[in-house]
């Protein structure tokens, strides 16, 4: 098994990086692979952090292999053999030095970032140094341009991988694959791109003067793309300048210009961007892992509750229980009696059926599934609930438009259950107040960021200003037959959904529910 | 069954109130419903004796405010509290506030029943020495103005002679007055006068 799967992924490697080899040969100094771009290392040292540095003497063999078929093996075969082992054992040492020091994948924390980029710029400095050095030793490269080619090496090296290695990382990882090509299916990153390159041929064609001169701008699109796309769109958009200044280094005559200092450049956008990517990644993380918290938290205080509701009918159901025994045991009591009594318990039954039916529907829906819903849909599902609610007492219901509003992100059932709790609130208010012309009235007005504002008010008494501060506490109740809580609940799932759910300060019954529209 | 007394069953939900006052008038006892705290501090009268079974969280003030609130109007009512989530500071914010005992629901009806006799014994024992006090009182009544005084000073410890330096008048008629006060209140010796004369002026369930 093993030489086989060895062989195979070999046979796979070497014709990749010996075409890698091949493309990045470009401004040489001398007839050796001394470039300012070299993105094949990235490919031997991602093989060998995934798949051990038992593959290093294929590694070995591929550059041998490269160096003569792509460079003619300009130092002879001594040369191409020492100048092979310096580089894969250089290489292996930083696949090893990856895989001892990362503790996840490179893409995950800035810290595994940050030990990736120190690894692979010392490392590579040092590879360079042995490789410049062997080549001095044999007299192929004279003292004086033996500095200039390491700073070479090391640049093309440390760009290469730096600019490589995410993007085969990314490939190879199955989810982040499928994040590529989500972006790649985005519109606004296609526009990203397009400014991307339209900034590239700029630099190169559009603009007099040495690209490095203007190359800062390449910052301005970079920027743009990782703080709205992150890592992923990061990555991206590094090939994509990267491919783009080798092109346009290739239209040019040779050493016309610098071509040192613009990989300089190069690796400057490079960090920007990952690090630029990281951190959006990290925020939206630590914003996911705080709303999965608040649900937790909604889902325990669900469960809380309900316990405590599943008392009620617990105790009732024990106490009839109890009384039927006495009523059977003394002989006296009446079959009408005991008829009713055990009707009674059958009720309460029911009633703790339907609590243990609210919580399987609550934890069905628990894992909070978010999606575009539009604000229409969400009024007439109210519409619906509302008149459901409202069937028995004389109130009139208005249920706004929601035309013109952005489409909310939200857990449609859970935000059905918030309603459902304001909708019933408000009719009970009426219904107790004994209100003769009541009247409910559910709108939609947007919101400031990315918000819509729902208000549900009825024309009941309000909530009395005594009663404000316990209103959303789980288990206070005004009502004579509730537990209270329905709003803690409502307003644990507004928050879970990152909006807000208030009670407002009128003489009339008024709340405002808060939540998120899908960002575009 | 004591006779004169009732459970007062003060809870929000109308089938745990149904239910308890179901069982509770087959165990016979007499009950009175109330919905909320507000309800039966409204009917309260001060005759009322029994002892209220109040649940701890209803629409209003809670089951330990209701029992605050007795005490504060000087009802003596023993309270037991029926909660559905038995969390610890509410348990001990019950018993400083002396309630008889703290209900889980769902509760066992013998549990029920043993922390209703509680109460009931309690209340009991209240009546009789709201009785006493209402005896002596009565007792004390006959006594006359000199001899008040005469059992107020005996009381504080002065001996014969003090007293009738302090009321200007002989030893030898302050011990006439005693003999008299202890045939009117029927005591066998001092000590059982200052007894009597410190129990009027303090009431036993005083704090």
């Amino acid at each position: 098994m093993f030489p086989l799967r060895y062989l195979r992924d070999a046979l796979v490697f070497a014709p990749c990086y010996i075409a890698l080899d091949w493309a990045s040969y470009i401004d040489p100094i001398g007839p050796f692979n001394i470039t300012p771009w070299n993105p094949q290392p990235a490919l031997a040292i991602v093989w060998m952090m995934l798949a051990g540095i038992g593959h290093a003497p294929a590694v070995l063999a591929t550059i041998a292999i490269s160096d003569v078929v792509v460079h003619g093996s300009p130092g002879g075969p001594l040369i191409t053999l020492v100048t092979a082992v310096v580089l894969s054992t250089g290489y292996a040492a930083i696949a090893w030095l990856l895989r001892r020091l990362l503790t996840g994948s490179v893409l995950d924390s800035t810290r595994q970032l940050t030990i990736f980029v120190c690894v692979v710029m010392t490392a590579v400095a040092a590879v360079g140094a042995t490789f410049v050095g062997a080549l001095y030793a044999a007299s192929l490269v004279e003292a004086g341009a033996a500095l200039d080619a390491w700073a070479r090496f090391w640049i093309g090296d440390a760009v290469g991988i730096l600019v490589t290695a995410p993007l085969l990382l990314s490939v190879a990882n199955p989810e982040r694959r499928a994040n590529l090509l989500s972006l790649s299916r985005r519109p606004e990153f296609l526009l990203q791109i397009t400014v991307l390159v339209a900034t590239l041929w700029l630099i190169f064609e559009g603009l007099a003067g040495d690209p490095s001169d203007h190359f800062y701008l390449m910052f301005l699109p970079h920027i743009w793309i990782a703080a709205r796309t992150g890592m992923s769109g990061a990555i991206v958009a590094i090939a994509v300048v990267q491919i783009g200044v080798v092109l346009g280094i290739h239209t040019r005559p040779p050493s016309s210009f610098p071509v040192v200092e613009l990989q300089a450049l190069v690796a400057a956008l490079t960090l920007t961007g990952l690090y630029l990517g990281m951190m959006l990644d990290e925020r939206e993380r630590a914003a996911e892992n705080l709303r999965q918290s608040l649900r937790l938290a909604a889902a325990g205080e669900m469960a809380g509750a309900i316990a405590h509701e599943m008392n009620q009918p617990l105790t009732a159901l024990a106490n009839y229980g109890r009384a039927t025994e006495m009523l059977l045991g003394s002989g006296a009591g009446q079959p009408a009696e005991l008829r009713e009594t055990i009707g009674k318990m059958l009720v309460e039954g029911q009633r703790a059926a339907d609590i243990v039916r609210r919580l399987r529907d609550f934890f069905r829906t628990g894992s909070t599934r978010l999606e575009a819903i539009a604000v229409e849909d969400l009024l007439s599902a109210a519409r619906g609930i509302g008149a459901q609610l409202a069937r028995d007492h004389a109130i009139e219901l208005t249920v706004g438009s929601g035309n013109g509003l952005p489409a909310l992100f939200i857990d449609r059932l859970q935000v059905e259950v918030v309603l459902r709790n304001l909708l019933s609130n408000a009719v009970e208010s009426i219904a107790t107040a004994g209100i003769t012309q009541g009247r409910i009235a559910v709108e939609a007005r947007p919101d400031h960021e990315d918000r819509v504002r729902l208000v549900v008010s009825d024309n009941g008494p309000g909530i009395a200003p005594a009663d404000r501060g316990g209103l959303f506490e789980p288990f206070v109740s005004g009502k004579p037959t509730g537990m209270g809580l329905g709003l803690a609940v409502s307003r644990a799932i507004a928050e879970a959904h990152g909006g807000t759910l208030e009670a407002i300060a009128v003489a009339h019954g008024e709340f405002h529910l808060v939540l998120p529209c899908l960002k575009t | 069954m004591p006779e004169n007394l009732s459970v007062y069953i003060v809870d929000d939900d109308p089938s745990v109130r149904d239910s308890l006052a179901l069982m509770l008038g087959l165990d016979g006892y007499r009950v009175a419903l109330y919905a909320n705290a507000e309800a039966f501090l409204a009917a309260l009268r001060e005759e009322w004796t029994g002892c209220v079974l109040a649940d701890l969280r209803l629409p209003g003030a809670s089951g330990v405010e209701l029992q605050a609130a007795l005490r504060a109007r000087g009802s003596g009512l023993p309270v037991i509290i029926i909660t559905g989530h038995g969390d610890v500071p509410t348990a001990r914010k019950a018993f400083q506030a002396q309630a008889v005992d703290f209900l889980e629901k769902p509760f066992d009806h013998v549990q029920l029943l043993a922390a209703i006799r509680t109460a009931f014994a309690l209340e009991e024992r209240r009546i009789q020495r709201a009785d006493a006090r209402r005896n002596e009182t009565r007792k004390l009544a006959v006594l006359t103005a000199r001899e008040r005084e005469v059992l107020d000073h005996a009381a504080k410890g002065l001996h014969a002679k003090e007293i009738a330096r302090v009321l200007g008048i002989s030893a030898r008629t302050v011990e006439v007055h005693k003999a008299r006060i202890m045939a009117k209140l029927g005591a066998r010796n001092v000590s059982e006068l200052v007894r009597f004369a410190l129990a009027v002026e303090a009431p036993p369930d005083a704090k």
